[in-house]
């Protein structure tokens, strides 16, 4: 097995990534994987009593976000596969990267001064190092749309 | 014969007993012979709250021991049984940890009654507060526990759970090391737990997570947007009033958790930014979820103190609340103008939508119509309960039980699904809110609230609001309407007009609608940014206020307006 992992999130901030990552499959003709990962860490301040409807009601969004993805790949002839996983973004990046032996990351470089970014600049650099030498798949960045 | 004989005798008895009575040196006493003499009296503090527990003694000049000694009820009041004859230099001592100590010498008129008549009636006795260690040390508990919920650095019930165990270790280890630092034991801060809220609360989460899981909310979601035909403009109040009748009867939180997921994959669909709905959406539930008793955790805990009915809430305040929800439909319409002009929207997306369509269904249709049944009968109890004394409480846990018991889901699923740690929250909260009470704190505010406002009812009304509004933008709802609700309860009872109980219905328009002037002023907030965030759509501190603020002081304007033309305009002029 071989291809390109996505990571998405959704919004206008992942629509680079998705454009980035469909270009990259047209170009090579490798499989493209989009992944979204459900993260219910939110939760902690709030309730925690209802993880189960509300990891439920997350996988049912995160799919809708992939097939959104998936719909744009479509009118570029690209016809990507779609996974969502439970758990943190950085440890389930890695994982599906190692299981399908993915050629590719493509992941979106996060504004760092927005306040939602999960990594700083030490981080994302730690996070690149990790996958590439884990699971030997180049890692390409997006870069950030201004919206 | 015999019969005229017996009659006489017995006559001559009861003569004799009478005029034995008549002549005894302590004829007035007679009454109290049997049982002594008899002093009885009432305590309560500056704000008029009944002092239980107080130790009252009585004392005579130049005797050591007390003549008789007693400790006051739950309603304040004692009586001290004299068995032997007092002399005519009495005295009382009033003794309770975190009052001052109070010594009444009884006058020579009121010894000269309890002497004569064997009873006596002393008037009110009020208790000043004393400001002791104990003092400083639980409202130093206090506020740091309302800092830590605040910041976020420790889970609500944790930070609750701390703060009660602090004030356990500081009454029971501070004790021996001195009086000062005790508060109350364990039995004195339970009596401060409202067993009802817990109940009521525990009741309705059972039903909530029966609803929760039939899809009726992603069926609702989608009939919205096929209601309003795709018209942007249409489909958001759709929501707002879809979200704001969930919320009078389930949790805010509950009903944004399940609305938010669904409502952002419609947006998705129709290609518009999905906060253009969610911001709506959650402001509203925000302002209807105090519409009814069991709305809002707010309400749970201010009908329960303030005896306030389900029907109260349904005639007092629900109309104020759909004027605030009008309110709001019109300034969200306002400020999301651009983004529901059709032309700005690209299109609907067939794939997505058909997907949509799928999953918009009533997964558990079953379920529903029996959660519908009970729903409607808990509905007719609530409404009608008061006219027997059934608590809300009950009903809730009659409801929860019924359906469980129709139902037959998986038990230990359905026990996993009540929020445990929030029941510890309130139960440790209580506590916590009680502390502040027993040493004095909150007769301080009441204290100085009430200098404030005197005896101006408008004032008191706009004060309380606009007060509890804007503290609960920064500081949790729930501690603050705990704490204040012992505050309200002596300006309801002082205030002249308040004993319609307006100024409770005040704090729970205030806490609530308050929410929504920041992000972390309502968990319903934290939740909708929470799962949009994971969507790619971020609701920043400032984004939100910047929306919200103005949406509080429209929606907590027109609520004002309409308690005080309930309350006040209509009650003087005898409507």
């Amino acid at each position: 097995m071989s291809g390109i992992v996505c990571a998405i999130r959704g919004g206008p901030a992942s629509r680079p990534t998705i454009d980035k990552a469909i270009e990259l499959a047209s170009k090579r003709g490798l499989v493209l994987y989009f992944l979204y990962v459900v993260n219910i860490d939110f939760l902690d301040h709030t309730i925690r009593s209802r993880v189960q409807t509300i990891s439920q009601q997350m996988q049912q969004m995160g799919e809708f976000i992939i097939l959104s993805a998936q719909a744009t790949a479509q009118t570029k002839g690209i016809e990507a596969q779609g996974l969502v996983r439970h758990g943190r973004v950085t440890d389930e990046i890695p994982k599906l990267c190692h299981e399908i032996q993915a050629d590719y990351l493509v992941v979106g470089r996060p504004k760092f001064h927005q306040e939602e970014s999960h990594f700083t600049q030490t981080l994302l650099a730690d996070f690149i190092k990790r996958v590439e030498e884990q699971t030997g798949a180049k890692v390409v960045l997006s870069e950030p749309t201004e919206t | 014969m015999k019969q005229g004989t017996r009659f006489w005798g017995i006559w001559m008895v009861l003569l004799l007993v009478a005029a034995l009575l008549l002549f005894h040196p302590h004829a007035g006493a007679a009454q109290v012979t049997d049982s002594g003499w008899l002093i009885t009296g009432f305590i309560h503090d500056k704000q008029g709250t009944a002092v239980q527990g107080a130790q009252v003694v009585l004392l005579a000049k130049g005797v050591a021991a007390p003549l008789a000694e007693t400790v006051t009820q739950p309603d304040g009041r004692f009586t001290l049984v004299l068995v032997e004859r007092p002399s005519s230099d009495l005295s009382i001592a009033v003794t309770r940890e975190h009052f001052k100590e109070a010594d009444l010498p009884l006058d020579a008129a009121a010894s000269q009654t309890l002497l004569d008549s064997g009873s006596l009636f002393l008037p009110e006795i009020t208790l000043l507060r004393r400001v002791s260690l104990s003092f400083w040390i639980a409202t130093l508990v206090f506020v740091g526990m309302l800092i830590l919920i605040a910041l976020g650095k420790l889970h609500n019930t944790l930070a609750a759970l701390l703060s009660a165990t602090v004030l356990f270790a500081f009454s029971y280890l501070g004790r021996p090391i001195s009086q000062e630092l005790y508060i109350f034991d364990f039995s004195g801060a339970l009596k401060y737990v409202d067993w009802n809220v817990i109940f009521l609360v525990m009741g309705m989460m059972i039903i909530i997570a029966t609803v929760e899981r039939t899809g009726i909310f992603q069926w609702l979601a989608f009939s919205a947007y096929k209601l309003s035909g795709g018209r942007i403009w249409l489909l958001m109040p759709i929501l707002m009033l879809i979200a704001s009748i969930a919320s009078a009867f389930l949790d805010n939180v509950t009903t944004m958790l399940l609305m938010t997921p669904i409502t952002i994959q419609i947006a998705l669909a129709m290609d518009i930014n999905p906060l253009v709905l969610l911001m709506p959406a959650v402001l509203a539930s925000n302002v209807a979820g105090i519409s009814t008793l069991v709305g809002t955790p707010t309400n749970i805990l201010i009908g329960s103190y303030g005896k306030i009915s389900f029907n109260n809430f349904l005639t007092n305040l629900t109309p104020g609340v759909i004027l605030a929800l009008l309110g709001l439909i019109l300034y969200t319409e306002y400020i999301y103008r651009e983004e529901l002009r059709p032309e700005q929207k690209e299109g609907v997306s067939n794939i997505l939508m058909k997907r949509l369509a799928e999953r918009a269904r009533i997964t558990e249709p079953a379920h529903l119509m029996k959660a519908g049944v009970v729903g409607a009968g808990m509905l007719i109890l609530f409404i009608t309960g008061e006219h027997f004394h059934l608590l809300p409480a009950v009903t809730a846990l009659m409801g929860a039980t019924a359906l469980l018991v129709w139902i037959r889901p998986n038990i230990e699923e359905m026990i996993e699904a009540v929020d445990w740690t929030t029941l510890v929250f309130f139960i440790a909260l209580f506590i916590v809110v009680g502390a502040v009470q027993e040493v004095g704190l909150i007769s301080f505010i009441a204290d100085g609230i009430s200098r404030l406002i005197g005896e101006n009812l408008i004032l008191a009304v706009l004060a309380v609001m606009w007060l509890s509004a804007l503290l609960s933008t920064v500081i949790a709802n729930i501690p603050f309407t705990a704490a204040m609700l012992p505050v309200i309860g002596y300006l309801t009872a002082t205030v002249p007009g308040a004993q319609s109980k307006v100024l409770f219905y005040s704090l729970s328009v205030g806490s609530a609608m308050g929410g929504n002037g920041s992000l972390i002023g309502a968990s319903a907030n934290m939740v909708t940014s929470g799962i949009a965030e994971r969507a790619g759509y971020p609701i920043t501190y400032t984004q939100f206020m910047k929306k919200g603020l103005p949406a509080l002081f429209i929606t907590v304007t027109l609520a004002s307006l309409w308690l005080i033309l309930r309350f006040i305009v209509l009650h003087n002029s005898g409507v």
